[in-house]
C-alpha cells in the first residue's frame, strides 16, 4: 500500500496497513536541517508572496525533498502568487502582501508574519483591489507538486479561511471593532473572501486533489475568538458554501484551527468533513472526540507542539502511543502534531513523533 | 458609579456614551480618581467572567479598548489633581519574536487599569529592555513572546538585568503562549500572566509584594 492509498482508506473510515502520519507544515530551518539544503528566502505560512518562479519551484522542491526523507503520507501545499502581482514596501521595508497585510520579517522562523495593515477605515475597503481568483498562477506550486509527486502521496491544496483572512488583513483589533460598530461590513468582507475561496477551490480540485484544508484559527486556548453567535450567523454558513464546493468535485474538505474548539465541535462537525490540529494543550480530548464524532470525522493531529519543543523524546513516545490507542483504531485517524514543526520544536522529538507513529500505528492496532 | 460604568463597558456601548457618562460624572463633580477605581473594579469583574469562560477573546479586546478609551480621557483631570498613577510598567516582545497581539491587549488593560506603560515594540533585544529599566525605573518589566523558540530569550533578558545590578530593583512578569507557570519559574520571573486579565491581577500583587533583599 502507498502513501496516497493509506491516506485515502483513511479519508473512507477504513483501516489502511498502518496510521498515515504527515504535517501541515515544516518550518525552513527544520526543513533545512532535514534535508542539508538551504533555502536562503524568506516565506510566509499565511500568504503567498514569492513571485519568481524558479524560486517557488525551489521552495516546493525543498519540502517534497523533506517530506520524502521524513516519509510523510500527505503533502499539503498553500496557493502561488497570481502570475505578474509584485509586491509592495512600506516606508519600513515591512512587506504589503496581496489582501493589505503589512508583513514583517520574523528571522528566527525565516517567515513573513502579519504585522499591521493598509486599512485605516472599512472604506478603504472598497478602493482596494482585492486579489482576482480568475487570474492565472495561483496553482503553480500544486501544478508542480501534483506533477512531481505522481501518485506516490496524497495531495492536500492549503487554502486560508476566510474569517482568518479577515482578521489577519485588517489586524484583530480593527477586526473587532469593526465587527462590533459595522457587523455588516465583517460579513460583506467574509462572504467577499468566501466567493474567493470557492473559486479557488474550482480551481485545485481540477488539477487533482486528494483534500482541501482550510488554515486559519477559529479558536485560542480558551475558546472561540469571537462569540459563538457570530460564527453561527456569518462563519459557518461561509464554511458551509466552501464545504460543498468541495464536495461537487468529491474532495473532503478538512478545517485546521489551533485552540479549545469544544464549544464549536458540535457545529463543527456538521459542517465539515474532518479537523486538523486537536491541539491537546488547549484541553482538547482527541479520544471524547472520536468518540462522538469519530464515524464522521477525520481527525488530524495531535502530538502538542509545545511538547515537541520542551519534553524528551520517551515523553513523545508515550503521548504518541496514547494518541494512537484512541485515536486510529477503525481508521480516519492521520498523526500529526498539533499544527506543524515549528523552528523551535526538537528535530529529535519531530523524529521521535514519525518513528513510533510508524512503530505503533500498523493496523490492527494493538496498543 | 461602579454598576453603571460596568453595564456601560460589559454592555460594549458605543464610544460616544461612554464619553458622555464621563462627561457628566465629571461636570457633577465626581471624583475623577473614583472613576478610575470603578474601572479597575470592572477590569476584575471582566476578568473574572473572562476566566468563567462567559465572555470571548473579541469580547475582551473590546472592552479592552473601551476602557483604554476611558483611561485616556481621565488622564487629564488625574494629573490636574496629582492623584499620580498606580506605577510604571516597561513592555515588550522579545528579541526574535515579532508576534504583539497579546501584548497590545495586555498593555490596554493596564494603561485601563491606571498604570503608566511604556511599549518598547517588538524583536526587542535584551540590551533595550535593560536600557529602559536603567533610564525609566519602572515597577514592572513585561516580557511577552509566542515562539517557543524565543521563549529563552526572556531568560536572556533576566540575566542580562542580574548583570547589570538591575534585578533586584524591577518585578518581571512573562507572558505568551507558550509560557506556563513551571517554565515562569524556571527562568527566575517574578510573575507569569496566561492572558491579559491575568496580567492586572499579577502586576498588582508582585508589586504589593515587599522588594526581596539581597
Amino acid at each position: 500500500m502507498n502513501s496516497k492509498e493509506r491516506v485515502l482508506k483513511t479519508l473512507q473510515f477504513e483501516e489502511p496497513d498502518r496510521v498515515p502520519i504527515t504535517e501541515l507544515d515544516v518550518d525552513v530551518p527544520l526543513m533545512e536541517a532535514i534535508t542539508g539544503d538551504s533555502f536562503p528566502y524568506a516565506v510566509s505560512l499565511q500568504t503567498p508572496i514569492i513571485t519568481d518562479r524558479s524560486l517557488e519551484r525551489k521552495r516546493v522542491d525543498l519540502k517534497l525533498k523533506c517530506y520524502r526523507k521524513i516519509g510523510f503520507d500527505l503533502f499539503p501545499i498553500d496557493l502561488s502568487t497570481p502570475d505578474g502581482w509584485k509586491p509592495r514596501s512600506d516606508p519600513e521595508e515591512n512587506m504589503i502582501d496581496l489582501w493589505g497585510r503589512v508583513m514583517k520579517l520574523d528571522k528566527t522562523t525565516k517567515a513573513w508574519v502579519p504585522y499591521s495593515t493598509v486599512f485605516t477605515e472599512p472604506e478603504d475597503y472598497d478602493g482596494f483591489e482585492m486579489p482576482d481568483p480568475e487570474a492565472p498562477g495561483w496553482t503553480f506550486a500544486l501544478e508542480h507538486a501534483k506533477k512531481e509527486i505522481a501518485g506516490e502521496c496524497a495531495l492536500a491544496s492549503f487554502i486560508r479561511d476566510p474569517f482568518a483572512h479577515a482578521w489577519e488583513i485588517f489586524t484583530p483589533m480593527k477586526f473587532v471593532l469593526w465587527m462590533h460598530r459595522e457587523p455588516g461590513f465583517i460579513r460583506r468582507v467574509i462572504e467577499d473572501i468566501t466567493d474567493f475561496n470557492i473559486a479557488i477551490i474550482k480551481q485545485v480540485t481540477e488539477v487533482g486533489v486528494d483534500l482541501v484544508i482550510s488554515g486559519g484559527d477559529y479558536c485560542d486556548a480558551k475558546g472561540p475568538m469571537v462569540p459563538t453567535a457570530f460564527f453561527r450567523e456569518v462563519i459557518f454558513p461561509n464554511l458551509k458554501k466552501q464545504e460543498e464546493a468541495a464536495r461537487r468535485a468529491d474532495v473532503k474538505f478538512i478545517k485546521h484551527t489551533d485552540g479549545n474548539i469544544n464549544q464549536l465541535l458540535v457545529d463543527l462537525a456538521g459542517i465539515v468533513d474532518g479537523l486538523h490540529s486537536l491541539d491537546p494543550s488547549a484541553s482538547v480530548d482527541i479520544g471524547k472526540i472520536k468518540k462522538e464524532y469519530g464515524d464522521r470525522l477525520v481527525l488530524i493531529g495531535n502530538i502538542s507542539v509545545d511538547n515537541l519543543a520542551v519534553k524528551g523524546r520517551s515523553d513523545i513516545r508515550d503521548e504518541v502511543r496514547n494518541c494512537i490507542k484512541i485515536a486510529s483504531p477503525g481508521g480516519g485517524h492521520i498523526l500529526s502534531s498539533s499544527n506543524s514543526w515549528a523552528a523551535g520544536a526538537k528535530l529529535e522529538n519531530c523524529l521521535t513523533l514519525v518513528e513510533t507513529g510508524r512503530k505503533y500505528g500498523i493496523y490492527p492496532i494493538r496498543l | 458609579m461602579s454598576n453603571e460604568l460596568l453595564e456601560l463597558i460589559m454592555g460594549q456601548s458605543d464610544a460616544d456614551e461612554i464619553r458622555h457618562w464621563i462627561e457628566n460624572e465629571l461636570k457633577n463633580k465626581k471624583d475623577p480618581q473614583m472613576i478610575v477605581d470603578a474601572l479597575s473594579r470592572t477590569l476584575m469583574e471582566v476578568g473574572e467572567r473572562y476566566e468563567k469562560g462567559e465572555l470571548f477573546l473579541s469580547d475582551l479586546m473590546m472592552i479592552g479598548y473601551q476602557a483604554s478609551e476611558v483611561a485616556k480621557q481621565l488622564k487629564p483631570h488625574i494629573a490636574k489633581k496629582r492623584t499620580g498613577k498606580r506605577g510604571k510598567i516597561v513592555i515588550g516582545t522579545v528579541g526574535g519574536d515579532i508576534h504583539d497581539i497579546g501584548k497590545n491587549t495586555v498593555i490596554m488593560m493596564l494603561q485601563a487599569d491606571g498604570w503608566d506603560v511604556l511599549d518598547l515594540g517588538v524583536d526587542v533585544p535584551a540590551e533595550k529592555f535593560v536600557k529602559a529599566v536603567k533610564e525609566e525605573k519602572p515597577n514592572v518589566l513585561g516580557l511577552s513572546a509566542l515562539l517557543t523558540s524565543t521563549m529563552n530569550e526572556m531568560k536572556t533578558v533576566i540575566e542580562a538585568l542580574e548583570k547589570n545590578g538591575l534585578r533586584e530593583k524591577v518585578k518581571v512578569i512573562v507572558g505568551g503562549r507558550p509560557v506556563t507557570r513551571k517554565i515562569s519559574k524556571e527562568i527566575g520571573a517574578d510573575g507569569y500572566a496566561e492572558d491579559s486579565v491575568a496580567a492586572i491581577r499579577v502586576v498588582r500583587e508582585v508589586t504589593s509584594k515587599r522588594r526581596r533583599v539581597p
